[in-house]
């Protein structure tokens, strides 16, 4: 498994008791008062996590397929990635509930943000100035981070943490279904 | 930790203390592969968000160029593949 994402550092539990026991000890102080983040360093970072998302995703890039044009496709395939890994997180997160109540409306907003920062831009100059860098690069991050443009400061530490955490993981399956894809599947 | 909590929710961001930045800018430190290596103390909070926000861009992109893959290899393969036997080769692993 460490052979296949190059880029990315192995995955955690190929030493899993040296990774839990260097990450516990740091996070345990945050752990126990954010209580509703239960879901501990090891969500997204398991091999059993990783190939449950694997086998829905293939499944359900199967039944998209049906019904793909071949100019959007990729965006599908994105868009199903997404999808299914944000049922994994199980309405726990923002982000993932997020990305499942705004697949549809997507577009139209798309739009309609694109107008309105053509409108705003020049008043809001004059005030941007004297924000510091940092409340800037927050608002960059809450706008990354789906659903998550008005939280609070921890709040968007969090969603970010376990976004993160997702998206590597994203990474990890697809590229390694997209080997096994390539090696030309099954003889 | 308790109080701290309820004085953050009714500011976006001025209130909120200084070791509770710090505490949760160190958290995402961690998360970040460039910084895991550094391991150092001296990385700026702005700093942090700015890589935080460049890696999941780059996150982003490898999921584009992945899904662009997939979809070719996915109309490349179509009825021969058989769906088990990918999952069963992947659980394989």
């Amino acid at each position: 498994m460490a052979s296949i994402v190059p880029r990315l550092e192995p995955a955690p539990d190929t030493c899993p008791e040296f990774k839990r026991r260097k990450r516990r000890i740091p996070n345990e102080k945050l752990a126990s008062s954010h209580s509703q983040h239960n879901q501990g360093i090891k969500r997204w970072r398991t091999q059993r996590e990783q190939h449950i998302y694997s086998s829905k995703l293939v499944q359900a890039l199967r039944r998209s397929r049906l019904t793909s044009t071949s100019s959007s496709a990729a965006r599908e395939v994105h868009d199903t990635a997404d999808r299914v890994l944000a049922v994994l997180a199980k309405g726990t997160t923002r982000w993932s509930r997020a990305v499942l109540t705004a697949r549809k409306t997507a577009r139209h907003k798309k739009a309609k943000v694109a107008a309105n920062i053509r409108l705003r831009k020049p008043a809001f100059n004059r005030e941007k100035r004297k924000k510091p860098a940092v409340q800037k690069k927050l608002k960059v991050l809450g706008r990354l981070v789906p659903g998550c443009r008005k939280l609070s400061f921890s709040n968007l530490i969090e969603e970010t943490s376990d976004y993160i955490a997702a998206l590597e993981m994203q990474v990890r399956a697809m590229t390694a279904i997209t080997e096994f894809l390539a090696a030309g599947g099954p003889a | 930790m308790a109080s701290r909590r309820s004085r953050s929710r009714q500011s976006s961001g001025s209130r909120i203390t200084d070791d509770q930045i710090i505490d949760l800018v160190s958290k995402l430190q961690q998360l970040i592969p460039e910084f895991r290596r550094r391991r150092s103390d001296k990385v700026s909070a702005s700093k942090v968000l700015q890589e935080t926000c460049n890696y999941i861009r780059n996150l982003h992109r490898e999921v584009d160029g992945l899904s662009d893959r997939l979809s070719q290899l996915l109309a490349s393969t179509d009825t021969d593949t058989d769906q088990a036997t990918i999952i069963r080769s992947l659980l394989e692993e």
